[in-house]
């Protein structure tokens, strides 16, 4: 019908169509409407990203803020909230609110300022999707962009230091979380059983802490004690966006992995422990110089047989 | 058991007829409507210093025996730990329902105050640099108010609002009023027949920006849209500010009084 709209965000991985909470929150919207969206993400090349991502151009317009561009959508009659009351409706908007005021400053921090994350995981990731000289600059400067955000909406007195304006921070986003998942209770999606504007900004917000995995993730844990929210999550992730194989499989995988390694190490130390009493066997004159083989394991489940092996 | 609430209790605001801002008046008349609502007496004192006064730097602040607790939210945990509470009846889901709503108010309605008294050149110049800086001599007025500018414009830049014109200002503005008068119906308060710190908020923000007057009626316009909003005010007021000799004001009085606001 109407022109092709395109939607240009952030590229995601560990399973996640984006890293970027706003670019995450129009995609599941778009999704949850049915709105057919071009998604461009942004890769390695020479279309700089302008400004604020995620930007949507249609024909000649072009929005840019998540807010109006779900606005846009809807008078495009896209609406994914039909069938919610008036009531439904301002409870959308509270709770937004909500989000952005307790979460999402702890989402920054957690993303942008917290050091050993930024450094190992968001720098790279952001440098890796923008083309090289911008690739310097950008992730710098959102992150300083991130921090001044922090400091000036939450930083003021009696809070003084950058630590304390940390705990206060974590401290309301836990809260957040625990009155989300309490609202949320046991029921699919936060009103009924189809998805709304209001699941597509929890999911924005809460998908990037829930999947991406940090050195520092005390948000993560708090949220995997929740599990109505983890399950919110995963569902929509399946049901939506279609990861199951590539999104879940590789969660899954890497459990598998992270078990694997600690069982390697814990088996290669016992044979370092073994080689070394070889060793003293070997000064004594007793017995002939045994060769103890190192272990190598495939993957699946050789577990049980190593061990069978190295008792003497 | 409630621990006993002091009677000399006091509540620190700026000079009400010539120095007290917009959002300010609405952030102090919703701690007074909140204390009155757990029939907690307080004084309310007027002093120009009292933003420095403040231990967060925020109005109001009250002072409660020997301790000194600013804004709404550290002063209704205060008033909790004292043993006096208006949300206890509430369930879980109603808790959270409640928190996100004061979010919202203190997102749309607060903001959309400060920018309208600090990042729109025409009210600024004519209104609130005046007001601010009054109980000083020259050059201090001008002085104090031009830092408190650049402070506040510069909040506003770092969440996104300074890009905004006044118009979608206003638009945020009636989305917000749309979706309380939405959650209100036709209830006399929030939620049930019990008012919470809720209804303080709003009608603080709301009957403040009823009753000032500012360089156009634009902003209470859109709150008179809303019939069951501004019959809420009323009620509250009358419910629990009549008889006060400090704000004995209806609506209408008050209005008569606007031009002092100037």
């Amino acid at each position: 019908m109407a022109a092709p709209m395109e939607l240009s965000c952030w590229g995601g991985d560990w399973g996640l169509p984006s890293l970027h909470p706003e670019s995450l929150t129009v995609m599941a919207y778009a999704k949850f409407s049915g709105a057919p969206l071009i998604v461009n993400t942004v890769n390695n090349s020479w279309r700089a990203p302008k400004g604020d991502l995620p930007v949507l151009v249609s024909e000649d317009i072009v929005i840019s803020q998540p807010a109006k561009i779900l606005n846009f959508l809807r008078k495009q009659k896209y609406n994914a909230d039909y069938d919610l009351s008036a009531k439904q409706g301002a409870d959308t908007l509270a709770y937004i609110a909500l989000l952005e005021e307790k979460l999402h400053p702890a989402l920054l921090h957690t993303f942008w300022i917290e050091a050993e994350n930024y450094c190992s995981v968001t720098k790279p990731w952001f440098a890796s999707k923008i083309a090289f000289p911008l690739s310097l600059y950008l992730p710098g400067k959102m992150s300083r962009e991130a921090l001044n955000r922090i400091l000036l909406t939450k930083g003021g007195p009696p809070l003084y230091s950058l630590t304390e304006v940390e705990a206060q921070i974590y401290r309301d986003a836990k809260e957040c979380l625990n009155l989300l998942s309490k609202r949320l209770g046991t029921s699919q999606f936060f009103f009924g059983d189809t998805p709304t504007t209001l699941d597509a900004f929890v999911f924005g917000f809460l998908a990037p802490i829930y999947k991406v995995c940090f050195p520092r993730v005390q948000l993560q844990e708090h949220l995997k004690q929740l599990p109505n929210l983890c399950r919110f999550c995963d569902d929509i992730l399946t049901c939506y966006f279609r990861l199951t194989v590539s999104g879940h499989a590789p969660a899954g995988q890497d459990t598998a992995d992270a078990n694997l390694q600690k069982l390697t190490q814990l088996v290669n130390k016992e044979s370092n422990l073994i080689e070394k009493m070889d060793d003293n066997l070997r000064k004594s004159p007793q017995h002939p110089p045994r060769k103890l083989t190192t272990l190598k394991l495939a993957a699946g489940g050789e577990e049980s047989s190593p061990m069978s092996r190295l008792s003497p | 058991a409630a621990e006993p609430w002091p009677e000399n209790a006091a509540l620190y605001q700026q000079l009400k007829e010539e120095q007290i801002l917009l959002s300010d008046n609405a952030s102090s008349l919703a701690v007074q409507a909140f204390l009155q609502m757990c029939n907690l007496p307080v004084r309310v004192i007027c002093r120009a210093n009292a933003e420095y006064m403040s231990p967060s730097g925020k109005v109001p602040f009250i002072h409660v025996g020997n301790q000194v607790v600013s804004e709404l939210g550290p002063i209704v945990q205060f008033v909790k730990a004292k043993g006096h509470s208006l949300s206890d009846g509430l369930d879980e889901v109603q808790k959270a329902e409640m928190k996100a709503y004061m979010e919202l108010v203190n997102n749309m309605l607060l903001t959309a105050e400060l920018y309208l008294q600090w990042c729109d050149d025409v009210t600024v110049e004519e209104i609130t640099h005046p007001r601010y800086g009054s109980p000083y001599p020259w050059p201090l007025n001008r002085i104090l108010s031009y830092q408190k500018q650049w402070e506040v414009r510069r909040k506003m830049k770092a969440i996104g609002w300074a890009g905004k014109t006044l118009e979608q200002v206003l638009e945020d503005v009636d989305q917000c009023c749309h979706a309380l008068s939405q959650r209100l119906g036709t209830q006399p308060y929030f939620f049930n027949k019990q008012p919470t710190e809720l209804d303080a908020l709003v009608f603080g923000h709301l009957f403040t920006i009823l009753t000032t007057q500012l360089i156009t009626d634009e902003l209470s316009e859109k709150v008179k849209n809303y019939s069951n909003l501004t019959a809420f005010c009323r009620r509250i007021e009358q419910q629990y500010f009549e008889g006060h000799e400090k704000d004995s004001s209806t609506i209408a009085a008050r209005s008569s009084k606007k031009s002092l606001l100037r």
